[in-house]
């Protein structure tokens, strides 16, 4: 057993994995309350890292930077939850609001236009490039914690750290606050929660608002921990996130982490042991069928994920 | 009333047999087709965006200042059509349709990349029309099982280039335990194969590893390397992929380094604290001879950085304007008499020496050259 391999697989697992559950949530989240999948959720990934790369090239970039590291950092987080916030009630706006009461394949249909919209005019914007971090650059890859099998570059610390702070905060308001509580009443019947005086809209456009700041937080980290962004990124995190809030059980918060980091878990392993698992018949470019294979089985065996609930309707 | 219907079904068909004949009478095949010497486009077939956006952008550069340059001198009115590739094979067949199909088009500067030019290279030898890469390294687009008639390059291949990094990592390096990537492509699969064969022969443990062109994340992959390997070969196209496989490895503590193949060399993009890369043609940054070009260049570029994919191209265009004004010597050309011109290529290269090509439209000649990084600054070992 190689135990430096597993440990080391499993720092990148957990890094991915917390990209991962970020993502989830947002689609868990949506999905809870409107039985929605917002597919161009992923996309507002992708929008969250080209507004990190904006604030770092305006901050002087990665090899000059005009503030600390710290707080380059957190201005980049924080533009790109609150670009993405806004990003996110637009689209609940203006692509999902008028198909509320439509047959539910519209807005999902819808969904995909929005998705594709965004890409295109990202890459109308800034053309295909790949967009370089530079984190290399910012942060030396040798700092961090380097002891035995374990090493962790501190970039790596800073995005499970941000990617946990951001889960538990997530968790505290739905949990322990008015918004929170309007929320799951949301989701647990929209009709019944307008009555008892919840103004239901409301709710909807903050939860698209959150579930997309994560999403934007999500793609600077991205952008950080892998310095490459490009404009079709979010198809690849999207579709993991998706995964990930299957696996977890759609619509449920604490399945969205724990899908999130299972999926992340599971994409790390399956890159470093396919081949000695296939001996040699499968490489590592290959990591994406075991992925997908547990998101078929899950489909198969157990649909409604490891935290949700069968659904049940009255006969 | 079904009378006069079938009349004009007649009608119909024999109007259309009698445009189609007129059409047929007057069109004949591209190649054929006499091209106005007075004006005449260079289609240039290259990545302007995606992961090696940057590299076409600097082979796109060079060629507008090579052509800028030759039509001052001459007063010429040569022009350049851009085409983006992506690094797609499959959009460079589409922007191949197009250059095709367009008379203005007299040659191709390109396709940049190899599995460019397998998609494209039968339908420009169809079209008669004679492409010139600065780039393309697949050694099989021009062996004799795998010709194409039209294809030419002015860098040596990967026949040359696998061998050059095996004897450098065997003899001076002395790696015995080496990992080899590739990029799933039709450039680096190849060149990976081949320099893990020559590996083995020398002895050395060589273990195998394949990332996808749009990879930015290898961190998993590091975690497969060895803590006795000493080199990693990644054959890539992407040198910002190669830079982040070598911060990675460094990030997990393994000793290795990188040795990129052609595709990574890039002093902006590549910049390990250690590594190597293996190019296919000088940097002129180097060449005390080229101090003139390189001054010309950055006057008309605004200092725009370089490495050695610009220059080549530059070279490619300057193959393909000679043929040109070769064929147009009685006034007029085809596309049939260009490709035969630049079959007969004899001109001084910037990068040393003649172009001249073989039987087959590789250059006579050629060596790719080692490059080795240190803190991201390179200089040429061998």
């Amino acid at each position: 057993m190689d135990w430096d391999k597993i440990v080391q697989l499993l720092v990148n697992g957990v890094t991915l994995g917390s990209v991962y559950a970020l993502v989830a949530l947002g689609f868990s989240m949506v999905y809870g309350i409107l039985k929605l999948l917002n597919l161009a959720h992923g996309d507002v990934l992708m929008v969250g890292a080209f507004i990190g790369w904006g604030i770092l090239g305006w901050l002087g970039g990665a090899q000059d930077p005009s503030v600390a590291v710290w707080l380059l950092l957190v201005l980049m987080v924080l533009a790109a939850m609150a670009g993405c916030g806004v990003l996110g009630v637009a689209i609940e706006r203006f692509a999902y609001r008028p198909l509320r009461r439509a047959p539910r394949i519209a807005p999902l249909i819808s969904a995909l236009g929005v998705s594709f919209f965004i890409q295109n005019t990202v890459l109308l914007l800034y053309g295909a490039n790949f967009r370089s971090y530079d984190t290399f650059d910012l942060v030396d890859v040798e700092v961090g914690i380097h002891r035995g099998p374990l090493n962790i570059w501190v970039i790596r610390l800073v995005v499970i750290a941000a990617a946990l702070v951001m889960m538990v905060a997530l968790w505290l308001l739905v949990t322990r606050t008015k918004l929170g509580k309007a929320m799951r009443a949301t989701a647990f019947d929209r009709e019944a929660a307008a009555m008892m005086g919840i103004d239901v809209d409301r709710v909807i456009v903050k939860t698209f608002f959150i579930g997309s700041a994560l999403a934007g937080a999500a793609g600077v980290l991205v952008g950080l921990v892998f310095g490459q962004i490009n404009h079709f990124m979010g198809f690849n995190y999207g579709l993991k996130g998706f995964t990930a809030a299957v696996v977890g059980g759609i619509g449920s918060i604490p399945g969205a982490m724990f899908g999130g980091l299972f999926i992340g878990i599971a994409d790390a392993f399956s890159v470093g042991y396919i081949e000695d698992f296939t001996r040699g018949r499968l490489g590592s470019a290959f990591s994406d069928l075991v992925v997908f294979a547990i998101l078929v089985l899950f489909m198969l065996l157990r649909p409604q994920g490891i935290f949700g609930k069968p659904e049940v309707k009255k006969v | 009333m079904r009378r006069g219907l079938i009349a004009a079904a007649i009608g119909l068909i024999a109007s259309a047999m009698v445009v189609t004949a007129a059409v047929a009478k007057t069109s004949e095949p591209v190649g054929l087709a006499e091209a106005d010497c007075t004006s005449s486009t260079l289609g240039f077939m290259g990545p302007l965006t995606g992961p090696a956006g940057f590299l076409g952008q600097e082979q796109l550069s060079w060629l507008r200042f090579g052509v800028q340059k030759w039509n001052t001198a001459n007063g010429t009115k040569f022009k350049v059509a851009p085409g983006d590739t992506q690094l797609k094979a499959p959009v460079a067949l589409t922007v191949g349709r197009k250059f095709a199909a367009d008379d203005d088009i007299w040659a191709i500067i390109g396709v940049s990349e190899s599995q460019g030019n397998v998609v494209t290279g039968n339908l420009f030898e169809k079209n008669d029309l004679a492409m010139i890469s600065g780039s393309a390294t697949r050694t099989s687009l021009t062996t004799p099982g795998h010709p194409y008639l039209t294809f030419f390059r002015v860098v040596p291949n990967d026949s040359i280039q696998g061998p050059t990094v095996v004897k450098y990592v065997s003899r001076i390096l002395k790696a015995k335990n080496v990992v080899v990537i590739d990029s799933q492509d039709d450039y680096s699969v190849p060149l990976a194969q081949g320099v893990t064969r020559g590996l083995r022969a020398r002895g050395a443990k060589v273990s195998r590893e394949s990332v996808s062109a749009d990879d930015t994340d290898f961190s998993s992959i590091v975690a497969n390397v060895a803590s006795n390997v000493t080199v990693v070969v990644f054959a890539t196209q992407v040198a910002s992929a190669a830079n982040t496989l070598s911060n990675q490895l460094r990030e997990q503590g393994k000793k290795a380094i990188v040795f990129g193949t052609d595709g990574a060399y890039s002093p902006a993009e590549f910049k390990p604290k250690s590594g190597y890369v293996s190019v296919f043609a000088p940097d002129l940054h180097f060449d005390p001879a080229a101090r003139k070009i390189v001054r010309e260049y950055n006057t008309y570029s605004k200092k725009r950085p370089f490495g050695s994919f610009g220059p080549a191209t530059y070279m490619a265009g300057q193959v393909a304007m000679t043929a040109v004004t070769k064929a147009c010597a009685d006034g007029e050309a085809t596309r049939v008499e260009i490709t035969k011109a630049v079959r007969g290529t004899n001109i001084p290269s910037i990068l040393g020496g003649n172009i001249q090509f073989d039987a087959k439209g590789d250059v006579r000649g050629g060596d790719f050259i080692i490059y080795k990084v240190t803190n991201g600054k390179y200089s040429p070992v061998g």
